[in-house]
């Protein structure tokens, strides 16, 4: 499976991670510092394998 | 089933009917051909514990009893290398020219009845499956203590085919173990493991049982009794899952490591057999099913259904019906169940004839439709028909009306009943028409986060009074221009609210969504506007918590806001003169 680490930041609280990302994955996500769901797909990325 | 088109009543199907190279009309079962085939195989009925010939037949119970020949197996007939079971056949039967046929068939409804996988309990190594001989899996355990199976029910240990003493059985392998991506439970693996432990009982009272376990889910009519009766028969039950499995080289018996939680100590179990009691999974096949007939699943990899208490055996695709593991873990009785609802729910569709159709589908309109086939790709039922340099119509019978193709088309070409572009933008206008520097704007969907608002007001939840929320069918409805629109009026931010992943109503619809504010933040970015101005959340119908959290954050947003932000943001986010306006403007000028 062809996985990238991306990053992520929360429109609510400015928290920015970083989380890997398979091909085709299909997840909701949330911010893991304050559970809101506006998190902006940002576009850096590099490749984990 | 190769191909599915058409819709609820009126679906075509396409069915690959594989060859079996022997005649089931004249085939008689006399056997004489596997007597001759020289090809031994493991025989995955038994699995994989005897071996079969190229032509068998695949089970005892099988219908039509008569023989196939696997043609994977056999060795060869083009050129026909071996040809001994042709010989042999006094019928005539067997025919090396035989194709798969593909047979297309008018159907008015379609039941998913495709069953499921067992787990590879491989992918736990501690329990040294496939490394010991005598692990082995609660699904071999089945055909070794079976009359019809390939020790003809004598019970053996496979190192030294003697019976064992000591067996031990490990539950929950391959079940709620998040840590292997089966978060789930099973469902029927304690029932079954309490089974084998009584029939071993029954058949060899001197057998010591152990069950190595996490919890017992005995639930259901007479299941607890059966546990009482496991236990009272002498099977001991150790709470704790094994650590490790060692295999003494010389006895080639097992030694379990586990923690028994109930007493806190570590325990070593010298046992002759451990069965892992391995759980299911959802069949590899289903991602082409669901595909072939837009249905969507849950997380954890089985089909969604429509609604999970109203609804349990329909599809979101009208027309299309559950029974058994595909839509989740069950046992025997409850896949009876299902199957026999499945089998009611499609007679009770066939014999009425006639649906009632959705009053909120699409229409489009062909003078306006550009024929760029966008519509068609973001329907989830596959309700819009397209072809390349065609204008694309709806089939209403099978639409749901979530809207997600109006909120895509950018020409106007789409209509959705009773949630028109116009008719929500007149409702934004409206709303923001007064102070809107004071209001939190917010769509919500239907199903879910509109009565997620509802909850927390019959729930007596308090939350800012400042919120006024525009319901659409799906938060796929809600189109970019409307955002745009709400912020054009002056709202200071804006939030688009629908199900969570799992529960949407229109079966992967609020995926639509995520793209679309996606492309907003980059779009009030681009135009100097905050994109923090436009939040996007998931509220289910139970969530009236959440929904009242959400509106207190979003008014705490709100605050942030500034009077000039909100005058930039009305400024910038002015739509841009359509070419044909542009082009009608210019000729106007050059006529004056």
């Amino acid at each position: 499976m062809v996985a990238t680490v991306e990053t992520f930041r929360c429109m609510m609280c400015g928290h920015e991670y970083q989380e890997k990302v398979e091909k085709g994955e299909d997840k909701e996500r949330t911010c893991p510092k304050c559970r809101s769901n506006s998190i902006r797909h940002l576009k850096k990325q590099e490749r984990t394998n | 089933m190769e191909e599915v088109s058409g819709y609820i009543g009126n679906f075509t199907v396409k069915i690959r009917k594989k060859a079996r190279y022997v005649d089931p009309k004249l085939c008689n079962s006399c056997g004489e051909c596997a007597k001759v085939c020289p090809v031994a195989k493991p025989d995955e009925y038994q699995m994989g514990l005897s071996t079969r010939k190229a032509i068998h037949i695949p089970f005892p119970q099988a219908v039509p009893c008569t023989y196939i020949l696997n043609m994977d197996d056999c060795l060869g007939n083009n050129p026909i290398a071996c040809g001994k079971c042709a010989d042999v056949c006094e019928k005539k039967a067997i025919s090396y020219d035989d194709r798969d046929q593909i047979v297309t068939r008018e159907v008015g409804a379609v039941i998913v009845a495709i069953g499921l996988d067992v787990f590879d309990p491989r992918d736990v190594e501690e329990y040294g499956y496939a490394r010991y001989e005598n692990v082995i899996t609660s699904m071999e355990f089945e055909r070794l203590i079976c009359a019809g199976g390939p020790t003809a029910g004598h019970f053996v240990r496979p190192t030294d085919h003697k019976l064992p003493r000591r067996i031990g059985f490990v539950q929950c392998v391959g079940s709620r173990n998040p840590r292997i991506g089966r978060p789930y439970c099973s469902n029927i693996c304690c029932m079954n493991t309490i089974k084998d432990t009584l029939l071993l009982a029954d058949h060899y009272p001197g057998v010591e049982n152990v069950v190595f376990y996490q919890d017992i889910r005995s639930f259901g009519k007479s299941f607890e009794d059966m546990f009482q009766r496991s236990k009272e028969a002498g099977t001991r039950y150790v709470r704790g899952l094994p650590g490790d499995v060692v295999e003494d080289p010389r006895t080639r018996n097992l030694v379990v490591t586990v923690e028994n939680t109930t007493s806190g100590k570590l325990e070593k179990h010298e046992l002759d057999m451990l069965v892992l009691s391995v759980g299911v999974e959802p069949p590899k096949d289903l991602a082409k099913i669901s595909k072939l007939l837009t249905l969507s699943k849950t997380s954890d990899g089985f089909l969604m259904e429509s609604h999970p208490k109203l609804k349990p055996v329909d599809a979101p695709t009208r027309g299309v019906y559950f029974a058994g593991f595909c839509e989740s873990p069950k046992d025997i009785k409850d896949s009876v169940c299902q199957a026999g609802a499945a089998a009611s729910r499609a007679g009770a569709l066939l014999n009425a004839g006639k649906i009632h159709i959705e009053a909120l589908t699409s229409r489009i309109d062909g003078t306006v439709c550009t024929k760029c086939g966008l519509c068609a790709a973001v329907c989830p039922y596959g309700a819009i028909v397209w072809k390349k340099g065609e204008v694309a119509s709806v089939v209403e019978a099978a639409c749901a009306g979530c809207g997600a193709c109006g909120a895509t088309c950018q020409f106007g070409a789409i209509t959705m009943r009773h949630f028109t572009d116009d008719q929500i933008i007149a409702q934004v206008r409206a709303i923001l028409a007064e102070n809107p520097q004071d209001k939190v704007f917010a769509f919500a969907c239907n199903w879910c986060s509109y009565a997620g608002g509802d909850m927390a007001g019959i729930s007596r939840i308090q939350y800012p009074a400042s919120n006024r929320v525009v319901r659409t069918m799906c938060s796929a409805r809600v189109a970019p221009e409307m955002v745009l629109e709400a912020f054009r009026c002056g709202a200071p931010v804006v939030l688009v609210s629908g199900c969570h992943y799992a529960d949407c109503h229109y079966i992967n619809a609020n995926r639509q969504t995520v793209m679309r504010i996606q492309k907003l933040w980059d779009t009030l970015e681009k135009a100097g506007v905050r994109p923090d101005r436009l939040q996007l959340e998931w509220i289910s119908a139970a969530e009236g918590q959440k929904f009242a959290r959400v509106m207190q954050r979003m008014e705490e947003l709100r605050k942030t806001v500034t009077m000039e932000e909100i005058e930039h943001g009305r400024k910038v986010l002015q739509p841009k003169p359509k070419k044909a306006a542009k082009k009608e403007a210019a000729e106007s000028v050059a006529v004056t």
